[in-house]
């Protein structure tokens, strides 16, 4: 379709004319491509390749010398442990909760339903706020004393004490979770819908003639047909969910400890607060490797459709 | 017998499906009638044991507090300048580069696909550490010229991609015909693709502003002044200090997430279309 341009038959003297203008037109894309490609080299190779260079240098600047020891530390730091632990479980709840609850809804908005519109935009909500607001609303939320939610529970009588959501050590980071499957689940909900709404409708009907079960359909007819959506989706959400930043930072700071730390605050302490560039960046460079990791499903299924 | 259970069925299935929907509904508007609420009460109310969850004495102190007794309207400014400076770059560049790579197929065309796609992955803290060190020699540390410098790294890919995804649904006869008329590429580019993607660039110059609008990350490492820093570190600041006046920082919440709301709900499907773009064909 897009490359018959240039493969067009002749159609008389005006085309020859115009040959020289043809030939060139197929490098015209330089034109137009290299501007950006220009840009982010500059504005994002480069540092990131200045960030992999940090990562193997020796701290002590005094001897320009190269070495694998920040990597080889990582290994021995139980903080950076116990953070890469953080990260994999909130990332993997967050996203799984995301998955579910976002499908659930999208099923539910995608029926007939009344006032549609409406839920659709209430269900939205949550993930358009900054994630340093979502942050700072729950906080309040959770503070145990002055705190709404506290109020809730114990007014309906589920707990007969006020629970510390942010500074129990056993509830702290799944508090976080909690706050992060608020404001995450719409937009895996928003994609998986606009995937519902491309699954033609004559395909349940004719399963439910040949007398297929709704589970029955649901395995066969909306699984398959979400699937591209599902990947953009769970591409899309794991990679923000590993970069996840501002949320944390402004509930909890990574505290109590390190219980909630993740690894892009803890990055941010190492380079901000301990001045330690080569660590920082030897943390940052593994979180590089694991998010290219993670999204290569994603960038592959894309390039081969191009 | 059978057509009755059926309806009762129905009927069940019916009412989970509400009873579901009013749970979340309560889930997602909580939180905001809880911020809403609070940042209408005066300090000392805010701190009732037990907590009220409508004002007794409601008042609008908070919101004229945070434009007089802080820097409110400091990082606004500096907020909408920086993203809509970096909405506009990116979106133009992000137009060039989705044109070619929607019109032209030539050799590298996917390695370079895959790297803009590549450059979406990469976490903040990878960059943040080395613009710190380069911004401060060439003296752009805490200027706003240095932030938005720094978050053309995060829109540039993203509005390439959006960009490319709305140019591709654009028929390339379009441009055949116009080329037959005699018309150059950039003729083409500028006076017939622009106008006609002009919903979908709106919505990427407005997904790239929302996306500057919402960091946090770089805001806190690249800038430190007052005069300096955005809406997101003014309320992340104010969490900070030794006595957080709740009211307030729910009234400077309230108001630093206003423009995301509205632009968001105005322009969910445009923002769905371009975020899936490649992943459906219609």
């Amino acid at each position: 379709m897009k490359g018959e341009l240039y493969t067009l038959p002749f159609q008389g003297v005006d085309s020859l004319l115009n040959f020289r203008k043809r030939i060139k037109d197929r490098h015209m894309w330089v034109l137009f491509v290299l501007p950006g490609v220009l840009l982010l080299v500059l504005v994002l190779g480069f540092p990131a390749i200045t960030s992999i260079s940090y990562s193997i240098q020796a701290e002590n600047k005094e001897i320009a010398s190269y070495t694998f020891s920040h990597y080889v530390n990582l290994t021995k730091d139980p903080f950076f442990i116990r953070t890469f632990w953080n990260t994999g479980i909130f990332v993997f709840l967050s996203v799984a909760a995301h998955m579910v609850l976002g499908l659930a809804v999208a099923m539910v908005l995608n029926s007939a339903l009344p006032a549609k519109p409406l839920f659709r935009i209430i269900a939205l909500l949550p993930w358009v706020v900054p994630d340093v607001v979502a942050g700072i609303i729950w906080k309040w939320m959770y503070d145990p004393i002055y705190g709404a939610l506290n109020d809730v529970l114990l007014k309906m009588g589920l707990i007969n004490a006020p629970i510390e959501w942010l500074s129990n050590p056993n509830l702290a980071l799944f508090s976080v979770i909690l706050v992060n499957l608020w404001r995450g689940f719409p937009f895996v909900m928003l994609i998986l819908l606009a995937g519902l709404q491309a699954i033609p409708q004559q395909l349940y009907e004719a399963a439910a003639i040949d007398g297929a079960t709704k589970a029955q359909s649901f395995f066969h007819i909306t699984i398959p047909g979400l699937k591209k959506m599902i990947v953009v989706a769970l591409a899309l959400d794991i990679v923000w969910e590993v970069r996840r930043f501002g949320l944390i930072q402004a509930m909890t700071h990574g505290g109590p400890g390190v219980l909630t730390e993740v690894l892009s605050t803890y990055t941010y302490k190492q380079y901000f607060q301990f001045f330690r560039f080569e660590y920082a960046s030897a943390i940052a460079v593994i979180m590089t490797i694991v998010l290219l990791a993670a999204s290569l499903p994603y960038i592959w299924m894309i390039s081969q459709e191009e | 017998m059978k057509v009755t259970s059926y309806k009762l069925n129905d009927a069940l299935f019916k009412t989970i499906i509400w009873i579901f929907l009013i749970v979340v509904t309560i889930y997602c508007l909580f939180p905001f009638a809880w911020m809403l609420s609070t940042s209408l009460k005066t300090e000392s109310e805010a701190f009732r044991i037990p907590p009220t969850w409508i004002p007794l004495e409601p008042t609008g102190d908070s919101y004229i507090g945070i434009w007089v007794r802080k820097n409110f309207g400091i990082y606004f400014f500096n907020s909408t300048i920086i993203s809509l400076a970096t909405a506009l770059l990116s979106t133009f560049f992000g137009a060039l580069a989705g044109y070619g790579f929607s019109r032209f197929f030539f050799k590298g065309r996917r390695f370079l696909i895959g790297f803009f796609l590549a450059t979406q992955m990469l976490p903040g803290v990878l960059l943040v550490g080395p613009y710190f060190k380069i911004l401060s020699k060439v003296g752009l540390y805490d200027t706003r010229t240095g932030l938005i410098i720094a978050f053309l790294t995060i829109c540039l890919p993203f509005s390439t991609w959006m960009m490319k995804g709305f140019i591709d649904k654009v028929p390339v006869e379009l441009d055949q015909s116009a080329m037959v008329d005699g018309c150059s590429r950039m003729g083409i580019f500028f006076k017939i693709i622009l106008p006609v993607v002009s919903p979908g660039m709106v919505a990427t110059i407005l997904f790239a502003f929302l996306l500057a609008w919402g960091d946090l990350l770089w805001a806190l490492c690249l800038t430190s002044s007052e005069p300096m820093i955005t809406v997101t570190l003014g309320i992340a600041r104010t969490v900070g200090e030794f006595r957080i006046i709740w009211p307030m920082l729910m009234a400077g919440s309230l108001v630093g997430g206003m423009p995301a709301i509205i632009l968001y709900v105005f322009l969910q499907r445009l923002l769905v279309q371009g975020l899936t773009a490649g992943a459906v064909k219609e």
